[in-house]
């Protein structure tokens, strides 16, 4: 069973990465990890921690890199997105800079720490900025990968990480350049997800085989750009999509994905399971609070049961 | 250039700019003006080190308009100076231009985007904190707006600055007095500034920004402050400065006279080339 958190490994690899190359540099607004203090520890010249200043961070950031640097910037995710949305806008995505954005706690991962620490918004805004690459990573080997992509980036990119330690769903060496991929095939149902969710959409897909549904599941880990021949050809022939994400029902994952079937004229049924247009202070964990939203395993089941059931008297 | 020379060669970029802005029937005119000494004193007087020729010069000092309204006057003083020409200036806001109302990064010796206020000095402070790290030896010189010290970023960034004593930087703070809507101390007070910027750590100098002779003693001799605070400048300018009808009036912010105005405010600057 995994027991390493997407921020360890991202940046253990970063710190393999930028033991071979000092232009690489990581700031943090004050926020540690145990695989930071190793940077900072071995690569002190590489380390810089700007407090809590996010907005300084990235501009900061924006001018490391003009004088060549490939910088990551590392926060809590609300912190690190919405908070300096308009210093990435000018100074990275405007730029075209090689500045990674890390943020950490997708969704309701500050699960107890409310609506303040929720990150519910963040892939609608980073995904509308042009130039801006957008990872959302479902386990530790492709977090891994991603961070060694990152460095190699000329422009600015956004990585999503999840604060929860998640099971492993892919091998060590598996190859994430195509932007997404398909989990299981089902030619009743595709269900497109992101990060911690495909784990939720993989126990749904089973739970909807049980009432004898054919659900496939798809790993949309590139949020931006997306692969839409890829995409489109993966659900060719499918009858419905669904769309299941930790973020508000506005902008995300699932309107991302109705983009692009608009965009190709593919009319095929969707429904989009995210977030309700709302706030949740609840407690009692993440989970208590995916069951307050209907995005539980279960409760996600009865939503696609429903639609269908919907779907069959009309 | 002498100092006779370099008064002539400001006069010329007023010239220039409201040329530019009237053409265009837009442009920041008066913030533009309250900086030409502070441009001209850095591209031909010599404080900065560049090659018009090779904008990308690995060895040039990173000039930082922050305050990235006053697009016109850079755009002005790097075409006079060679880094693209001076036919460009005439294009400007042009559907074939290359340049607009803010600062893009694009054009040549242009070294960021601005036209939002508040990024300027932290984008400075990246670019000296890469000088200490890969040890090399430009100056990152950031020219930020008064009205601009209105933004907290500005504050995280001083803070910022201050406690790595970037001493290969200095901040420019144009202090005309007025932003768009009045007078800074009316909306929100500045004052102390310099005081202000010596409690985040820096060593503070107040001059007349339109005087070339405190410019240079000023900034004459930034190269030798090695171990020193980081500097910041509060130049002293009038908004609007060279065109009486425009100087000190708020209301021109933003805005390139027409008309008869126009024709008023180039009789000004064109009667000003011939004084001593």
């Amino acid at each position: 069973m995994n027991t390493i958190s997407m921020r360890d490994i991202f940046f253990d690899a970063v710190y393999s990465e930028a033991k071979k190359d000092r232009n690489i540099i990581i700031i943090s607004a004050d926020m540690g990890a145990p695989a930071l203090d190793k940077f900072r520890r071995d690569l002190k010249k590489q380390f810089i921690n700007v407090g809590i200043a996010e907005e300084n961070m990235v501009t900061v950031a924006s001018g490391l890199a003009l004088a060549g640097k490939k910088v990551f910037i590392y926060a809590i995710m609300p912190f690190v997105t919405s908070r300096c949305y308009e210093m990435i806008k000018v100074d990275l995505s405007l730029m075209n800079l090689p500045v990674t954005v890390v943020g950490v706690g997708a969704g309701f991962s500050y699960d107890d720490s409310g609506p303040t620490h929720h990150s519910t918004e963040d892939m609608a805004i980073m995904r509308t900025l042009p130039n801006m690459t957008v990872l959302s990573p479902s386990d530790i080997f492709m977090t891994a990968r991603f961070a060694k992509m990152a460095c190699g980036m000329a422009g600015p990119s956004y990585v999503r990480l999840d604060r929860e330690v998640l099971p492993t769903i892919y091998d060590k060496d598996d190859d994430f350049s195509s932007g997404l991929s398909r989990l299981k095939s089902g030619k009743d149902l595709m269900i497109i997800s992101t990060g911690n969710m495909v784990h939720i959409a993989l126990d749904a897909a089973k739970k909807l085989s049980m009432h004898s549904i054919a659900c496939g599941v798809i790993d949309l880990y590139k949020v931006k750009p997306i692969n839409s021949a890829l995409l489109l050809k993966n659900i060719a022939g499918i009858k419905r999509v669904v769309t299941l994400e930790e973020h508000l029902i506005s902008g995300g994952l699932g309107s991302a994905i109705a983009e692009v079937l608009a965009d190709n004229n593919r009319m095929v049924p969707l429904k989009r399971l995210a977030v309700p247009d709302k706030y949740y202070y609840a407690y009692g964990g993440r989970k208590n609070i995916q069951t307050l939203c209907r995005l539980d395993a279960k409760s996600v089941t009865k939503e696609v049961l429903d639609w269908l059931g919907e779907e069959r008297k009309t | 250039m002498t100092q006779a020379d370099l008064k002539k060669k400001a006069r010329g970029i007023r010239n220039m700019v409201l040329d530019m802005c009237v053409a265009a029937g837009t442009g920041h005119v008066t913030s533009s003006f309250s900086s030409v000494e502070i441009l001209v004193s850095l591209y031909h007087g010599g404080i900065l080190r560049y090659d018009a020729s090779n904008p990308g010069w690995e060895g040039r000092d990173r000039f930082i308009l922050s305050k990235g309204q006053a697009s016109p006057l850079l755009y002005a003083v790097l075409a006079d100076v060679g880094f693209f020409p001076r036919e460009k200036l005439n294009r400007f806001c042009k559907a074939d231009g290359i340049f607009g109302v803010h600062l893009q990064n694009d054009v040549p010796g242009v070294e960021i985007s601005s036209g939002s206020l508040g990024h300027g000095l932290g984008i400075a402070a990246g670019l000296a904190l890469a000088a200490k790290m890969d040890k090399k030896s430009y100056e990152t010189i950031a020219l930020l707006g008064d009205g601009e010290c209105h933004e907290g970023s500005i504050w995280e960034s001083a803070m910022f600055i201050g406690h790595h004593r970037l001493d290969n930087l200095v901040a420019i703070v144009d202090r005309n007095r007025y932003c768009v809507t009045g007078c800074t101390e009316d909306i929100v007070s500045l004052e102390p500034l310099g005081k202000k910027w010596e409690s985040f750590g820096w060593e503070a100098a107040t001059i007349d920004g339109h005087s070339f002779d405190e410019i240079f003693h000023t900034l004459g001799a930034i190269r030798s402050r090695r171990g020193k605070r980081p500097l910041v400048v509060i130049a002293n300018t009038v908004k609007g400065k060279g065109v009486s009808f425009m100087e000190n009036k708020y209301h021109w912010h933003g805005l390139a006279p027409k008309g008869r105005e126009a024709k008023t405010a180039k009789a000004e600057l064109t009667a000003r080339m011939e004084e001593p």
